[in-house]
């Protein structure tokens, strides 16, 4: 493909050789082919799916388990470095402990773009992983091409199941009410601050803007986000949404109709370009929130709860980092419930959605789920798991994790709906043009609202 | 700027461009057509161009052939055989402008970086080829350190231009700042995110093309410059009048292969800004990605890249015409 071979490395060798060759009209014709090539790799190779037309997405049914047949499944997932790795690798060594015949093996993609990218490659290529972690709208394109099963007989099959967060479990379904994936790293979002710079806790979201206007002098800018782009949301858009819903409005109803028009929509909009044009919010991409408060150029960082490890490195022990539960607005406090699930392939045989059913069920135990939350600092699906030790432990040395498995009840996700991943492109453009002075926040939310 | 695919014209004089008195051997067309029947005689040279008849079949020309169809169908990715034909559907989409962004949008955004990325690629390329001509070790080390640039991995260097450009912790602004200059949002200010992007790409290309133009340097006629300089030209005039257009085979090529592969361009669009902010930076080639992987309209993707295959084709027979009346 035309993009990874201008992303490789190329040899002086190579070049050299190309210099002293003459072109043909083949050579100067195959470049030109070349973008083209690139997408019908991809698509040609789908011709071969196993997923057939569509009608055969596998039975509903628990396949039943032989634990004495040799098993290999994959797992495509995208914890693939620091603290999560090791934390996902030793769940699967725990795991081979009891089931010796079964092998997972764990495909790390480094992003959650890039693993979205890559599990619609390879499932369209028929070669599709057993289970991958998905977000619900990736869920529902997935549900909506007959490609994962339905999971509402495996659900019922679990005992640990009942104890699940009210939220989680929501999150488990797509808009047609059915259980489509099952949990695994579930977080909400939280703020982390510089308590030598603020020594208390905004309650309200009045009070943020209040204390961030004040720090926000000597190079200090309070809050740096980044608000995504047309490529895809961010820590930034998520910001957004949760200020919308504190000031009265949803950005997405619950069928994934875009309501970015709506007055609470505006209003958060506004808050944010007031922050910016007081000097409080800076803007860039990546983690600018981690980096500002690590070099002590930020007062804040609002940030999911499983940035705690990679916050707590970035300021190395420089300075106290408080954590709290994110300010309420003129409708109370809101939070956005974020992190992935894990859909089952239908092309996978019995055995091998047996071998996976196992293996999801046993992240969800609840020893399996505190020990990856003490490690990795998402929260567990359960309230079962805070009775773990490993927990307990956690909740001892960070009593914040208390109100935020709490707010597992009550945080909302975004939509499982597909048209929900453009649509959250063009809003973050229009938080772009907003912030950048661009439009006003009002005309920049119409303008989405109408092409979303 | 150049591409995998690029090399030195044939046709580009080896010694004394085009002068007198140095043809190159004529062939005729009869002893051509001989000759080509020769070949096809022989069941041996059947067996030798077949290996490359394969792959550039498997790899390039099916694959061509291809995304044509797949260009006329509402295409499922994740499931083929629910897609859905609709002809022509998503070309009169992209010229109605009716998608986000817009075709006539991504089209202008690739205009604006192609034709920046060339002019000021080819221009700074010439200048730095000749200052580094000369055949001095110092000079052989300066040719190397413009080459390292461009055999570095186009994703490892653009984040460290991420970097660069970091508005609040990023180089670029440290330099300004030390000069007492206004901050710049390099990536974050759509008045100057492509600007960020053209220099990356310049300083990342850079380095083939000053070999194209050094190597083009040594083929120039040393005899004809000491002349104009006995003559009474001044450097520039040596350079204008002499030098450069015993280049222009040169330039050319360089031009429509730095277009083609500007054209073609992705990753630092991809790393840099992902097409923003807003739409700024959204190239034909980055949003052909974004429609196809991303958001799943991959018929549309398709269709952008039969679009700019086309765009490259064209631009293609340019080059071997342009090469082939220069060769005369």
């Amino acid at each position: 493909m035309t993009v990874m071979r201008r992303t490789s490395a190329r040899t002086a060798h190579s070049i050299s050789s190309r210099i002293s060759s003459a072109p043909t009209r083949r050579t100067v014709l195959a470049g030109a082919a070349a973008s083209a090539s690139a997408l019908a790799l991809a698509a040609c190779s789908s011709g071969s799916s196993g997923s057939g037309d569509g009608d055969d997405s596998g039975s509903d049914a628990v396949p039943s388990f032989d634990p004495d047949a040799k098993t290999t499944i994959t797992f495509m997932h995208a914890m693939a470095s620091g603290d999560q790795k090791t934390a996902l690798e030793k769940i699967v060594s725990d795991f081979g402990k009891d089931h010796p015949n079964v092998t997972i093996e764990l495909q790390d993609q480094p992003d959650y773009g890039t693993l979205q990218t890559k599990t619609k490659a390879q499932v369209g290529a028929g070669s599709a992983p057993t289970i991958a972690q998905a977000y619900g709208n990736w869920a529902s394109e997935y549900a909506d091409s007959k490609v994962i099963v339905p999971l509402d007989a495996y659900a019922e099959a679990d005992e640990d199941y009942a104890d699940f967060a009210e939220a989680v479990k929501k999150d488990m379904q797509l808009t047609d009410g059915k259980i489509w994936m099952w949990p695994f790293n579930k977080s909400v979002v939280v703020v982390y601050r510089n308590a030598e710079m603020v020594k208390e806790e905004p309650k309200t979201w009045d009070d943020f803007a209040k204390v961030s206007k004040d720090v926000s002098k000597d190079g200090v800018v309070a809050l740096s986000i980044d608000p995504g782009s047309a490529k895809g949301p961010a820590g930034g858009t998520a910001l957004y949404e949760i200020l919308a819903e504190s000031m009265g409005s949803t950005v997405f109803a619950d069928d994934g109709t875009p309501q970015f028009s709506e007055d609470g929509c505006v209003k958060a909009l506004e808050y944010l370009v007031d922050l910016k044009d007081a000097g409080a919010l800076a803007i860039a991409s990546g983690y600018p929130g981690q980096e500002a408060l690590g070099a002590e150029k930020g007062a804040f960082d609002v940030s999911s709860v499983a940035s705690f490890p990679f916050n707590e490195q970035a300021v190395g022990g420089k300075f106290e980092m408080g954590v709290s539960a994110l300010p309420e607005g003129p409708s109370g406090a809101a939070n956005q419930l974020a992190g992935t699930n894990i859909v089952l392939f239908a092309d996978a045989s019995d055995q091998e959605r047996a071998a996976a059913w196992e293996f999801m069920q046993f992240i969800t135990t609840p020893e399996q789920q505190a020990s990856w939350a003490a490690a990795t600092g998402y929260l567990p699906v359960s309230s079962a798991s805070l009775e773990q030790d490993a927990m307990k432990k956690v909740v001892e040395e960070r009593p914040w994790i208390t109100d935020a498995v709490k707010q597992l009840d009550t945080a909302r996700a975004l939509p499982p709906v597909t048209s929900v991943t453009e649509a959250s492109g063009l809003l973050s453009v229009a938080l772009q043009d907003a912030l950048q002075g661009k439009a006003k926040p009002a005309d920049a939310l119409a303008d989405a609202q109408k092409k979303a | 700027m150049s591409t995998s695919e690029s090399s030195l014209p044939q046709t580009l004089p080896r010694t004394g461009a085009g002068r007198p008195g140095n043809p190159a051997p004529r062939t005729g067309p009869a002893r051509r057509r001989s000759r080509a029947r020769r070949a096809l005689t022989s069941p041996i040279a059947y067996l030798f161009v077949a290996p490359a008849i394969a792959i550039f079949g498997i790899w390039t020309i099916f694959p061509t052939l291809y995304t044509f169809r797949v260009s006329t169908f509402d295409w499922n990715q994740l499931n083929p055989a629910m897609s859905e034909f609709i002809g022509l559907g998503n070309y009169r989409d992209m010229l109605s402008g009716s998608t986000n962004p817009s075709f006539w949008q991504t089209f202008g955004v690739s205009c604006y970086f192609v034709i920046a990325n060339v002019v000021v690629g080819t221009i700074l390329a010439l200048l730095l080829a000749l200052l580094v001509r000369r055949g001095s070790k110092l000079m052989a080390a300066a040719r190397t350190s413009f080459f390292l640039a461009y055999i570095a991995p186009g994703v490892a260097t653009a984040l460290i231009w991420l970097w660069i450009f970091n508005p609040r912790f990023g180089l670029a602004n440290g330099v300004l700042s030390l000069l007492h200059l206004p901050v710049i949002d390099w990536l974050g200010d759509s008045r100057y995110a492509m600007l960020s992007i053209i220099v990356y790409s310049v300083w990342h290309e850079v380095g083939f093309l000053v070999l194209v133009f050094v190597g083009g340097l040594m083929t120039t006629s040393g005899e004809l410059s000491e002349a104009a300089k006995v003559d009474g030209a001044n450097p520039w005039q040596e350079f204008s009048r002499v030098t450069l257009p015993q280049l222009i085979p040169y330039v050319a090529f360089v031009v429509i292969i730095s277009s083609i592969s500007s054209l073609q361009a992705f990753t630092q669009f991809f790393v840099l800004t992902g097409g923003g902010p807003g739409y700024s930076t959204s190239t034909i080639g980055f949003q052909l990605y974004q429609q196809a992987f991303v958001l799943g309209n991959t018929g549309y993707g398709a269709a952008l890249a039969v679009v700019l295959f086309l765009i490259t084709l064209v631009l293609s027979i340019i080059q071997l015409r342009i090469s082939a009346r220069l060769s005369r």
